[in-house]
């Protein structure tokens, strides 16, 4: 197979090797596997914890979906087994334990699966390969908060066993609820939901850290910032907002905290508290958090896409201003997310407009998702079937976005279950669909194996239609009046025709639990079983394909030189479709400039 | 060779000493700065959020007989622990000129010290007086957790300043030439005493 070779090795060898840049030496036996230096196995520690949580949060989900398709049927199987905080003897989940259900699975799904997937896996995994660094700039800190996140995980899962139960108040924890015990009835368990959040934020924190720095100042000669691969960018724009949006909602969950344990007021109106403040503080956060969760999905298929197009990315530059500007405006709209709060209409009005101006970032990187795909030779392997499905899904679920972000329509759809057709459509159809796009992608280079393409399509087919079948009729429930966080929409007069609707999202999420379980046999097939993987079977252009699959300790042999953009696919005059990042063009070849 | 159009951070990289994490120091240091702009924006967090429960409150003490805070001593605490950061000013200082900034080092644990032991007496003395965490309202709330939170902060940093006294007495461990890491504790240190400026600013006086 074609491996590149950096053209010039004396002149990179007038370069210092990357692998002086860190003196550890390579892990021996179980600790390579639990204590490791080496960003490759953090990537890969974040990568097999978080799918250990992504299968607790999906059967989570699974059983949210039967109590609403099937409300009071005792849960099959499993149910007599369930404690008595969620479900009662017989098995039947309770309305209490069906908002332990819902907490637990979005908690876990965006701070213990999401997150750590696009963030500390393929982050870890991919920053300093694309930029040709021979590990992170603190490999110590790096591992630090790989562990802080499996402590936070502990606490998390902690909060099952809690007396009372898990939390009960939603993903978003709003005060008063969560702030009073006697509420709540679940102390223990939402301030170990507390603690779970501020230890996570830590991990966030010391990673996102990690990452600026090694982007900023360990680039390989020649890798200027504009010629740094869009997975790079989207990671370093994310770690930004991890830094600026991570910290306030720890300080949150602390008053939260002490509010719960100390008798503090924070949040409670009897000590002259406000439990709109959390409101703030919260969104404060949360809304960069969705940003957080979307721009590294952004950032692999735009990676992706103009391999299986054989095109280069259109409008590299306007990707990296759209990311940046959707980045920083990211701060301003939180208070979309509080129309109904009896907020002021003035700043109503103004959140509204700052939320709409998102979409025009957001509009010109589908524009230029498009446009790469025009007029490609597009190649529909199974990264690129989900690559594409990303983009036409985040396009639905921009779109609900934008209706929302109007008052008077949020007025009437906020908290009914089209916001949860919305945030599944960007966090199941994008954060989710480009993950599996990305494993599929990079799983050559992570275990030099091929995944198996048959197992591959019938999981892209089955997860993409069994993801419109459950979610798209969640914005009919929505705008026929399904409120959020309800046990059982039956006992609703308005809801009991739409049942047939909610059998029907729950039998599509079923699918796509099995769906998921195709993917896991695949990935696990093909660690084993899978056919060798070249260096670089896909034909690409960035510095991970120019080193063996996996990388060794320390990446790369020489310290390559960087002498192109990263998207050099087709280049006119050339004999081979592709140029590497390291390999200079031909003399009589002219690229654009980068 | 072209390689000056091909320059980037990383030939820095090479081009000074290392910690002994193995990166350079001004990537230390950049990565330090990152770190307390979280740190800033926690403290912020938790001061928007008092300046909010503040502003809606008609009185402040909320009630007349809520004890109020003591001013003038803690404001020579402010004075302590400002004169801790000189104190650390002064370690840099000295390193960098040869001498081992040991005594500099002694001075800044006893200020840094002393800011602590006046906060724990000023804590047991409102305490006493009937102010805790859940007394007043968010007047009691937000104090104590508020000056808690930047006490653990200032404990971190006694704690890592005491770090850089040790090995400076028993390894000789930062040179002229080699100490970001103390370079670093100086960042956190003069970052924590900012913040406090700023505590005591709408804590006790505003
Ligand atoms: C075009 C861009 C987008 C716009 C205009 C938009 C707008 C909105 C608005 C107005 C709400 C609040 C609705 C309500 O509660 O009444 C909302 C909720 C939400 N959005 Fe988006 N959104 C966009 C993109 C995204 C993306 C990319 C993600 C995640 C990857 C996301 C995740 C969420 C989540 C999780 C919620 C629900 C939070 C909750 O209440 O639990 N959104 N969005
Ligand atoms: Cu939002």
């Amino acid at each position: 197979m074609n491996v590149s070779v950096a053209p010039d090795i004396d002149l990179a060898l007038d370069h210092p090797i990357a692998l002086e840049t860190h003196h550890h030496s390579e892990k021996k036996g179980i600790m390579h596997y639990l204590w490791s230096y080496d960003h490759k196995m953090i990537g890969l520690q974040y990568l097999w914890t978080a799918f250990l949580f992504f299968l607790l949060g999906g059967a989570l989900a699974m059983a949210v979906r039967y109590q609403l398709g099937f409300p009071n049927h005792p849960v099959p199987l499993i149910g007599r087994f369930l404690p008595s905080t969620l479900a009662s003897d017989d098995g039947t989940i309770i309305p209490g334990g069906y908002n332990m259900l819902v907490t637990m699975h979005a908690t876990i799904m965006v701070f213990f699966v999401v997150m750590p997937l696009l963030i500390g896996a393929f982050g870890n995994y991919l920053i300093p390969l694309k930029i040709g660094a021979g590990d992170m700039a603190f490999p110590l800190l790096n591992e630090v908060s790989y562990w802080l996140y499996v402590i936070s995980g502990f606490f998390i899962l902690a909060a099952f066993f809690a007396p009372g139960g898990a939390p009960g108040t939603g993903w978003t924890a709003y005060a008063p609820l969560s702030a009073v015990a006697i509420y709540n009835q679940t102390q223990v368990g939402q301030s170990l939901w507390g603690i779970a959040i501020f230890i996570n934020g830590l991990a966030s924190i010391a990673g996102a850290t990690n990452y600026i720095t090694t982007i900023i100042t360990m680039r390989a000669p020649g890798m200027t910032m504009f010629r740094l691969p869009l997975t790079v960018w989207s990671l370093l724009i994310t770690s930004i907002l991890l830094i600026f949006a991570v910290p306030v909602l720890s300080a949150a969950a602390a008053m939260l905290f002490f509010d719960l344990n100390f008798g503090t007021s924070f949040f409670k109106p009897a000590g002259g508290g406000q439990p709109l403040l959390w409101q703030h503080l919260f969104w404060f956060f949360g809304h960069p958090e969705v940003y957080i969760m979307i721009l590294p999905a952004m950032g692999l298929v735009s990676e992706i896409m103009p391999v299986f197009a054989r095109k280069p990315v259109f409008g590299y530059k306007a990707m990296v201003y759209a990311m940046a500007s959707i980045g920083l405006l990211g701060f301003i709209v939180w208070g979309h997310h509080m129309f109904v709060s009896g907020m002021n209409l003035t700043l109503s009005a103004t959140f509204a407009v700052s939320t709409m101006v998102i979409a025009v970032p957001s509009g010109i990187k589908t524009f230029n998702w498009l446009g790469t795909v025009w007029k490609g030779s597009i190649e529909y392997t199974v990264p690129m079937c989900f690559t594409l499905a990303f983009v036409s899904m985040f396009v639905i679920g921009g779109l609900s976005g934008i209706f929302m972000a109007s008052t008077p329509v949020d007025l009437f759809v906020h908290h009914t279950y089209f916001i949860v057709a919305h945030f599944h459509y960007v966090l199941f159809g994008g954060s989710l669909f480009a993950i599996f796009s990305g494993i599929y992608f990079w799983f050559p280079k992570m275990f030099s194996r091929m995944m198996n393409p048959t197992l591959g399509m019938i999981h892209f087919i089955a997860t993409f239609l069994f993801f419109n079948l459950t979610f798209f009729p969640m914005h009919n429930l929505g705008l026929g009046g399904m409120m959020r966080r309800i046990a059982d929409p039956t006992v609703y007069e308005h809801l009991r025709q739409l049942q047939p609707l909610n059998v029907i999202c729950t039998i599509g999420a079923f699918g796509l639990g099995l769906s998921t379980l195709v993917f896991f046999v695949n990935l696990f097939y093909s660690i084993f079983k899978g056919p060798q993987a070249p260096d670089n079977p896909w034909l690409a252009t960035t510095l991970e394909w120019t080193i063996s699959s996996p990388p060794g300790h320390g990446n790369f042999p020489i310290t390559p030189i960087v002498y192109n953009g990263p998207y050099e696919y087709s280049v006119p005059g050339m004999d081979k479709d592709y140029l590497p990042q390291n390999e200079k063009a031909p003399t009589n070849i002219q690229l654009e400039i980068h | 060779m072209s390689s000056s159009a091909l320059t980037t951070p990383f030939d820095q990289v090479h081009s000074t000493e290392s910690s002994h994490h193995g990166a350079p120091p001004h990537v230390c240091k950049f990565g330090m700065i990152i770190f307390l702009l979280s740190e800033a924006m926690l403290f912020a967090g938790l001061i928007g959020g008092y300046i909010v429960l503040r502003l809606a409150s008609a009185q402040w003490p909320p009630s007349p007989d809520l004890p109020a805070l003591p001013k003038v001593l803690t404001g020579c605490n402010t004075l302590v622990l400002i004169a801790s950061s000189l104190a650390f000013h002064m370690v840099e200082v000295s390193v960098k000129s040869g001498k081992t900034g040991r005594r500099w080092l002694l001075l800044t644990i006893l200020l840094g010290s002393t800011f602590l032991c006046g906060q724990a007496y000023e804590w047991t003395h409102l305490y006493r007086e009937g102010l805790w965490f859940h007394v007043g309202g968010v007047y009691g709330s937000s104090f104590f957790v508020m000056t808690g939170f930047h006490g653990a902060h200032v404990l971190i940093g006694v704690l890592l300043i005491l770090w850089c006294f040790l090995r400076q007495c028993f390894f000789k461990s930062f040179t002229q030439h080699h100490h970001v890491a103390l370079d670093n504790v100086g960042l956190y240190w003069h970052f924590v005493d900012v913040v406090w400026v700023f505590l005591y600013m709408i804590l006790y006086i505003v």
